[in-house]
């Protein structure tokens, strides 16, 4: 009889928290997250007042969510931030003064975005250059296109989208934002699409070999995150009710470092929506726990460059089997 | 369960043909039998394609039959890769035509070719490793929206297939970056049966496997050939090309040179037609008498080395100018065995070097280079090769150190250095400014020797150098090592092939479930002594014995 050639036993302690963390990639933030919310909570004097953080965070949330899809599929989108601008300022310039700010302001805001992120993978795949240079490119682009519709700050003064960052009778209106996108992410574990976007991220190459349009996966992944970006503008146009172009570039890092300490692989394949809020959310209550207790705001930085570093460690060393971890 | 019946005439015939060569092929293949004239599935002409000034297919013609297992042989760079990348639908052919079925076709991508029933597995063992097996043996069946099947025919289907290749079942939910190489390429292959193709490619698909999952792979192979599926074979090993070929067709520098039917062949005629050599060169080793003078003083001792807990501890000791071979099946601790000397995998126990009286304990890949020991990984592409960077770069890379002067680097010392090696190797290369993907498989192997010689080891140690290299490159590799051992370096390699060890080791270590099973000094080195040990001694495998004794 041959022996038997490889043994397949799984078991032990290390190799379960690997199993555990690789597919409950977003643990670590999960962790941390509930760690500040309780600091928050026992912080806070007069009250956490759910309804406004949330609306508070949404943006924030849904830049990093937004970031997701491109990142999943192996690429990278830094025009999510200056994409919410982008939006933004469209309805506030655009969309309101011409009677469009009602309803259909969605779909043209949403459809927006979603071409923005398309137009990038295009460029991607047609000009074959790496996706960090063509999306750095784009940021650049975009934040020029937002102070071209909007040069100077400009409010006004009601939208329905108040609701959005105050309440829906009893609901948060911010759960409506930040619920959409996993609606829809939720819907693609139906079609085979979600998959095949994870196996792009993971191994272009083979994705390929085995027939797979890895350009058109890449397309429809930047998209997605643009519809989410367009989503994000209303969100933010809901709470701020203005657009500043001078501020299109506030989340574009910080939505990355969100997507890194959500659990999500920054070189593709593995992760998904609900880390990265969760990322966004530490990132979020960080701050708000540290204006709290007075700190020195200039520490704030570290404090999100550490808890990356920890993330991507814990996330990198050890989810991975050792051979990949070296 | 349902193919053991189908596998058994495989086997048969195959004990057959060591005998006589000229025996038919078996009379269960009723497609290549004498009297209907098979299916033409694909048929090329005048195929031609370059890559920059790389000429790598110049004239070829190749045909499929129907129910036929066709084998694509040549040597590395002889443009069988390419071949079947243009039928793949990875390169559009600068000339020539395909037909598919007596129609032209042009496959514009891998999509176009398997929608034309083509399903090739590569060379490379292409795996999403972040997925799990499930969505791997699946990946790129689907569109993007809909599904072709259940979730739950597909884990049934996907489970069975495994289940026929690997003999026990997979873990479908495993990611496979979990698994064992022979298993990933298990993956890949199952990925290709699951297609159904009319048309299945197989680019040294049992590269990484053992010999039982490749005779399982043969039989499922047969059944789907005798169902009229047409099979494109390429392999190194000639013993494979007999037990499942049905014709040759022999490729040399880009042009196809020779279709032979099956039986109507010996090694030597094959090998021929693939060097165009009329003298094959037999390798010139020397024999024990000088082995015994270029065996030198011990420069590595490995003590007490436990590869798995509760496995018993390995002491071995090599000796200056020892060619030391490291053989067994699949995943038997040969691997770990080596990276434990390199310092890489930490185990109980300890390798001790010893330098002209002086020991030094190695704890690290770091403290091995220090000591004068050099590796030379497996997987060739993701462990060894800096792909983007040139032929002169890549080889230079660990040693630049000489190539500075006042710490100014100058490259026109690198290519002196590397023309050495470009020599004494016979590498094959256009400029050594050219980026190191121009070269073959074989070349590149090289390169990458000649690199880690280049830092003047003491102790060499190889895995597996020759897997998916052509004969030729193997001869010059060959000669390379059995001169530099009596140089006195000491070579320690792991090769999955028996006939490497026969024709080069002076000493061979089998592994057995991370053990050392059995050390088989040159005077008793045989291939039944070999097979009998990868097997386990006293119970010997009669038929993998014959498998291996067909070479």
């Amino acid at each position: 009889m041959p022996p038997a050639l490889s043994p397949r036993s799984r078991s032990g302690v290390v190799p379960t928290v690997r199993r555990l963390l690789r597919t409950y990639s977003f643990g670590f933030a999960l962790l941390v997250s509930l760690a500040l919310l309780i600091a928050n909570l026992l912080t806070e004097s007069g009250g956490f007042g759910w309804t406004q953080q949330m609306a508070d965070f949404a943006p924030l949330g849904l830049a990093a969510i937004a970031s997701t899809p491109a990142i999943i599929s192996g690429g990278f989108d830094f025009t999510i931030s200056p994409l919410i601008f982008l939006t933004n300022a469209v309805f506030v310039i655009w969309l309101l003064p011409h009677g469009l700010g009602g309803a259909i302001s969605v779909p043209i805001v949403l459809a927006l975005g979603a071409a923005v992120g398309a137009l990038q993978a295009v460029l991607i795949i047609v000009l074959r250059i790496p996706s960090v240079v063509v999306t750095l490119g784009l940021y650049f682009i975009l934040i020029g296109v937002d102070y071209k519709i909007a040069p100077n700050a400009v409010s006004i003064s009601s939208s329905w989208l108040t609701h959005l960052s105050g309440s829906v009778g009893p609901i948060p209106g911010a759960l409506f934002t930040l619920g959409a996108p996993f609606v829809i992410w939720f819907a693609l574990r139906f079609i085979p699409y979600r998959g095949v976007m994870f196996a792009v991220g993971s191994n272009e190459a083979t994705a390929y070999s085995t027939g797979v349009n890895v350009g058109l996966v890449r397309i429809c992944a930047y998209a997605l995150g643009g519809l989410f970006a367009g989503i994000g503008g209303l969100a933010l146009t809901g709470l701020v009710l203005s657009t500043n172009s001078s501020l299109s570039g506030t989340y574009t890092l910080i939505a990355i470092a969100g997507v890194g300490l959500g659990g999500t692989s920054l070189w593709g394949g593995r992760g998904g929506l609900l880390g990265s809020m969760l990322g966004a959310v530490v990132i979020y209550l960080l701050g708000s726990l540290l204006s709290a207790l007075q700190v020195d705001p200039n520490w704030l930085q570290v404090m999100y460059g550490g808890m990356l570093l920890v993330a991507v460690v814990v996330g990198g060393k050890l989810a991975l089997p050792a051979k990949q971890a070296a | 369960m349902r193919e053991r019946s189908s596998s058994e005439p495989l086997r048969r015939p195959r004990c057959a043909r060591i005998r006589g060569r000229a025996g038919a092929v078996s009379g269960s293949d009723a497609s290549s039998a004498s009297g209907e004239p098979a299916q033409v599935l694909v048929r090329v002409g005048g195929l031609a394609k370059s890559f920059g000034a790389t000429q790598a297919l110049r004239d070829c013609s190749f045909e499929l039959r129907a129910g036929e297992v066709h084998a694509l042989v040549g040597e590395n760079g002889s443009g069988k890769s390419t071949l079947v990348k243009i039928l793949s639908g990875v390169h559009a052919p600068d000339a020539g035509s395909v037909e598919l079925a007596g129609e032209p076709v042009r496959l514009r991508n891998p999509h176009a070719a398997q929608d034309a029933g083509i399903v090739t597995v590569f060379q490379e063992v292409l795996v999403a490793e972040a997925r799990s097996v499930l969505a791997n043996v699946w990946l790129g069946a689907d569109g993007l929206l809909r599904s072709q099947l259940s979730a739950r025919e597909k884990r049934a289907r996907a489970g069975a297939v495994l289940e026929e290749l690997l003999a026990d079942p997979l873990d479908l939910n495993c990611p496979v970056e979990e698994l064992s190489l022979r298993d990933r390429q298990a993956c890949g292959i199952a990925r290709a049966l699951l297609r159904e193709p009319r048309i299945l490619i197989l680019d040294e698909a049992t590269s990484a496997l053992d010999v039982d999952t490749r005779d399982r792979l043969f039989a499922i192979v047969g059944r789907l050939s005798r169902q009229g599926t047409g099979v494109i074979f390429i392999t190194h090993r000639m013993d494979e090309i007999g037990e499942i070929g049905d014709r040759i067709t022999v490729m040399r520098s880009g042009r196809s040179v020779a279709v032979l039917e099956s039986g109507g062949w010996t090694p030597r005629e094959l090998v021929r037609l693939m060097t165009g050599s009329e003298v094959l060169e037999e390798l010139a080793r020397e024999e024990a008498a000088s082995f015994a003078n270029r065996r030198g003083e011990p420069v590595l001792s490995v003590r007490g080395l436990t590869l798995r807990e509760g496995r018993r501890p390995i002491d071995v000791e090599v000796r200056a100018g020892e060619l030391v071979g490291i053989a067994g099946l699949e995943g038997q601790g040969q691997t770990e065995f080596l990276e434990a000397i390199w310092g890489e995998r930490t185990v109980p126990g300890e390798v001790v070097r010893h330098k002209q009286g002086r020991d030094v304990v190695v704890r690290s890949p770091a403290q091995a280079a220090a000591n004068d020991i050099a590796y030379v990984p497996r997987e060739r592409r993701v462990d060894s090769l800096f792909g983007w960077m040139s032929i002169r770069e890549n080889f230079g890379m660990p040693t630049l150190q000489k190539d500075t002067r006042f710490g100014i680097l100058r490259p026109a010392s690198t290519r002196r250095r590397l023309q050495e090696y470009v020599d004494r190797l016979g590498i094959v290369l256009g400029d050594a400014e050219d980026s190191i993907a121009t070269l073959s498989g074989g070349n590149q192997q090289k390169v990458v020797v000649a690199r880690w010689l280049a830092a003047g080891p003491k102790v060499l140690l190889l895995n597996d150098p020759t897997r998916g290299v052509d004969v030729n490159a193997k001869r010059d590799l060959y000669a390379l090592l059995t001169s530099l051992a009596s140089e006195g370096l000491a070579v320690v390699m792991i090769s999955t092939e028996v006939d490497e060890h026969l024709e080069l080791m002076d000493r061979v270590l089998v592994f057995r479930e991370h053990e050392l099973f059995r050390e088989l000094e040159r005077s008793s080195l045989s291939r039944e002594a070999l097979v009998a040990a990868f097997f386990g001694a006293g119970e010997e495998d009669e038929d993998a014995t014959g498998a291996l004794a067909e070479i």
